[in-house]
Parts: C-alpha cells; structure tokens; sequence
C-alpha cells in the first residue's frame, strides 16, 4: 500500500520542475524581467537536498537541455550551468542540512552567484555579452525566495510523502 | 533549519552508491561543452533541438494563456458603444488607407515605368504573411521573441520581420511551427541604413534598449538631423530596400568624439506589436525579375484600367503574377487590416501582395 502511494506521487516532483520551466518562461513587465528569480534552480536545489538519489545531476542536465532549447542558447549551455549548480549545493548539502534557514539563503546566494558568473562567461563565448552585473540580481531574488519554497515544499512532500 | 525527525529517516545513506560527484561533473561538464561545440558548429543537433521544440514551446503558448484568455473576455464584454466607436474608427482608416492606396498605385506605376527606363530590374515583389507573438525572451539583456509561425509554414532563416509602422527584427532560429526573431535593439544586432531625405547612408546598431538604435560611424560633417525618418537601404542583402527602421531622436556633436553621437528610436512599436508580418523576399534571377517586371507591368496597366471600373477590388491579374503564390497567400492580406488597427495607418508594405503586383512600397510612396 504505502509502496503504491510512493509510486504514485514521484510525479509531483516532476511536476513542480514544469511549473517551474512555465515560470521561467512566463511574460513578465520588462523592468521585472531582471529580477525573474531562477526557478529550476531553486526546485532542483529542493529535491537534490530532499531526495539526493532521485534528483541529481542528471536530472541537472536535462532540465538544463529543456531550458536550452526553451530559451534558443546553445545545447548544453544551461545543462552545465545547472549542472554545476547541483554539483555544488550536493557538495554543501551535509553542511546546508543543518544550517539554519538565513544561513542556507545564504550559501544559495553564493551557489546562485556563481551560477549566474558561469552564465555570464559562458554567454559571453558565445558571443552575447551582458554588460552589468546586473545579473547577479536573480541569485538575490532566488535567494530571499528560498524560505517560503522550501517550506511549501517540504509541505507538499509531507503531506503526498514523496519519497 | 533541522529537518524533523522523521524527515531524517527519509534521507537516504549518506555515501550512495555510483560514481562520486566529482566524476559525474566531470562526465556531464565534458558531455555538455561537447554538445555545445557540436551545436556551434555542426547542424546535427538540429533535428533534436526542433523535435525537443515542438514539445517545450508549448509552454510559451501555455503562459501566454492567461493574458490571452483576458483579452478574450475583455472583447466579448466590451460595451456596445466602445465596439461601436471601434468600428467607425476602422471604416475611417480603411477609407484613408484606401485613398493612400490609390496614391500609391499611380506612384508605382511611375516607379515601374521609370525602372523600365532605367533597365533596372530591381522590382521587387515581396510578399508578407501575418504571424503572431507567442512570448518574449525570458532573458532581459537579449531582444528577442517568439512567433508562431516555423519551419512547415515556410519561414527561413534570416527573414526580414516588420509590423505595420516598420521593420521589427529578422528570424534567427527556426523550430517547426515556432520561430525566434532577433530585434532590431539587441545589442548584437546592425543593420544598413539610408536616410530618407537625402540618401545618406549609415549602420544603426542596437543597444540593448527596445527603445533606442545608435548610428554607427557618421562623420561629424554627416547631413543628419533630428527628425529624420531612416529607412532600409537593403545594402545588407538581408533586409529589403525602403522599409522604415527608426527615426532620428538627438544628434550630438562633441568635439572630443571623432564621429557624431546618432540616436534614433524605432518606428516599429518592438515592445507592444503582437502581430507581426513577415517578408518574403523572392530569390529570383536578375533575369527572371526583369521578364515578371515587363509581365507585371502590363498587369499593372490592365488593372489600371480594371480600377476605373471596380476600384476596391484587387487586381485581377494577380493569378497570373509568377511569383511564387500558394492560393492562400492571396487571402493572407485580409488578415493584415486587423494589426493596423495600432492608430497610425501604415500598413501599406502588407497591401502590395494582392492589390497590386507590381507595387514594392517606394521611400516616396510612404510619404505623403
């Protein structure tokens, strides 16, 4: 019985990740398209600390290749870029476990920073220069976001007990 | 924040079993740059990225659907004397476009029989079709959007895309029923420019604002003034000719610059246009231009004299036009009046196809 329900309910992640590449593609008011938070990151930094051997970096890649072909970059620009994301906050995660919730908003800032550093030089190879750091605004929105998904999922995972 | 105590049951052991993290990035990291290498450079990933497409694009329709669904209920709710004044304003257009539409029937006769003079063959019959915005870029540091018209309805690669009040930007990637359009404000972006007053020609590049192109290289000494309408000059051999781009907005002359400071703002309304037209520029021989150009021009004469009798009618001739015409493309234009209702009447490049087939809209046709 409780195998069945498990089986039952490992969509809702995959769930969450579509909602999240809707969010990501969402029209937004052009000054707040700057500050659009980095939803598959946030979700992905979720449930690879929640369920590290469920979602990792593979599951990393193919979303990064989902978002690629979404937002017309090269195949596989994103699929690092979140790769290296999940890498890092799977490194950090027997430390992010225990830390307080304004310390993990913390280290995501700085997981997300570099995420978005990683953009930025490899944007700028392909040829599309950003000119500010301005990018570094959407690792501070995801950041301050990061409390209230990581309670409404972890609410969501207990009350489907997605395991 | 401690996870709770039966959350703690639920992770599973800490050293798991499989490679360690490090060789998985290792393995990804490599996989990735190749895949991207293998993107810049090969076409072999096309296939995949247009069939990963046709499932993920859906979900610009999808967050396009609220917005959508809102205009809905807003136009089925409207009020009666809105609609009402709505209708009379597009009978007032239709008849100015109309009256503008004769004008430039006699002007592209004139242009006709003068090019004949001048053996030139460059009459060129563009034809356009009507695409709609499905998103914007997600990415606020790249101009780019999305139209729901691909590959399977004959878009091309770097196909001139304008709306009704100039042109918009030009196609950069193509997925089978969606297709990304670089705007004329990227920061990536130029294209060749002429001065509609006096011919001068210049490069407008993009600057990252939607609303602002800059001049490139213009001397100091340049006959370049505020107000200037800048039209496609065509030199790139992307654009076609005579399309307006921008108009000028400031010239700055600064003494420490070597080359004047230009900027101008678009004529094309790049941040709210929702539907687009998109060119096709037809890739005929010199030759064969010339040989349609003498058809179309005893077209152009017997519809002359067809208008005498019906004068809103289209051509009649336009069946026998060689240009490559599927039957549907001959309705499309209809559908053009609708994006015209943006205020300004300006939707003459769209009336060409149909009403006359020898008509390309001239620099001077626009400007009455």
């Amino acid at each position: 019985m409780v195998a069945t329900r498990r089986r039952n309910h490992g969509w809702l992640v995959w769930f969450t990740f579509v909602i999240g590449l809707l969010l990501s593609v969402a029209p937004m008011p052009q000054f707040m398209e700057i500050l659009r938070p980095l939803w598959v990151a946030l979700l992905l930094a979720f449930w690879c600390l929640q369920l590290p051997d469920k979602v990792g970096m593979v599951t990393a890649f193919a979303l990064g290749l989902a978002e690629d072909v979404l937002y017309g970059t090269l195949l596989g620009h994103n699929a690092l870029i979140l790769t290296l994301t999940v890498f890092l906050v799977l490194s950090l995660a027997p430390r992010l476990r225990l830390f307080h919730m304004w310390q993990q908003c913390l280290t995501l800032f700085v997981v997300l920073g570099v995420m978005q550093l990683a953009q930025l030089w490899l944007s700028a190879l392909t040829g599309n220069r950003q000119p500010t750091l301005a990018l570094l605004l959407p690792a501070v929105v995801s950041a301050l976001l990061w409390p209230w998904i990581s309670y409404g999922l972890r609410g969501l995972r207990r009350r489907y007990n997605i395991n | 924040m401690r996870l709770s105590a039966r959350e703690e049951r639920t992770i599973k052991p800490l050293f798991s079993k499989g490679p360690s993290l490090g060789v998985r990035l290792l393995v990804l990291g490599v996989l990735a740059i190749a895949l991207m290498v293998v993107d810049s450079r090969l076409d072999l990933l096309k296939p995949v990225r247009s069939q990963l497409s046709l499932v993920l694009m859906e979900s610009y329709w999808i967050t396009d659907l609220p917005g959508r669904t809102w205009q809905a209920v807003a136009s089925q709710f409207g009020s009666r004397t809105e609609l009402i004044a709505e209708n009379e304003k597009l009978k007032t257009e239709a008849l100015l476009l109309q009256g503008r539409l004769q004008k430039l029937a006699a002007l592209t006769e004139q242009n006709v029989r003068l090019r004949e003079l001048l053996n030139s063959s460059a009459l060129v019959n563009e034809k356009v079709e009507v695409a709609e915005l499905i998103g914007m870029d997600p990415n606020p540091f790249t101009q780019r959007i999305l139209i729901n018209k691909g590959e399977r309805d004959g878009v091309f690669l770097g196909q001139p895309v304008l709306d009704a009040r100039g042109l918009m930007g030009q196609v950069v990637e193509l997925m089978p029923y969606t297709a990304r359009v670089l705007l004329l404000t990227d920061s990536t972006h130029s294209i060749p420019v002429q001065v509609n007053r006096n011919g001068l020609r210049a490069i407008a590049s993009g600057t990252g604002n939607p609303e602002r192109l800059e001049l490139r290289h213009v001397a100091d000494t340049a006959d370049i003034k505020e107000g200037d309408l800048l039209v496609s000059s065509g030199l790139g051999q992307r654009f076609p000719a005579g399309y307006p781009v921008a108009t000028v907005k400031e010239v700055i002359h600064d003494p420490g610059q070597p080359f004047a400071i230009v900027r101008a703002v678009p004529t094309a309304a790049l941040n709210r246009s929702r539907y687009v037209l998109l060119v096709f520029s037809d890739a005929r021989t010199p030759e064969q231009r010339a040989a349609d150009a003498a058809q179309a021009e005893e077209a152009a004469a017997r519809a002359q004299q067809g208008q005498a009798a019906q004068p809103t009618q289209p051509a009649p001739t336009n069946g026998s036009h060689p240009a490559p015409a599927k039957p549907a493309e001959t309705a499309k234009p209809a559908e053009v009046a609708k994006p015209a209702t943006t205020g300004r009447p300006a939707a003459h490049p769209a009336q060409p196809a149909t009403a006359h087939p020898a008509a390309r809209p001239s620099p001077t046709g626009e400007r009455h």
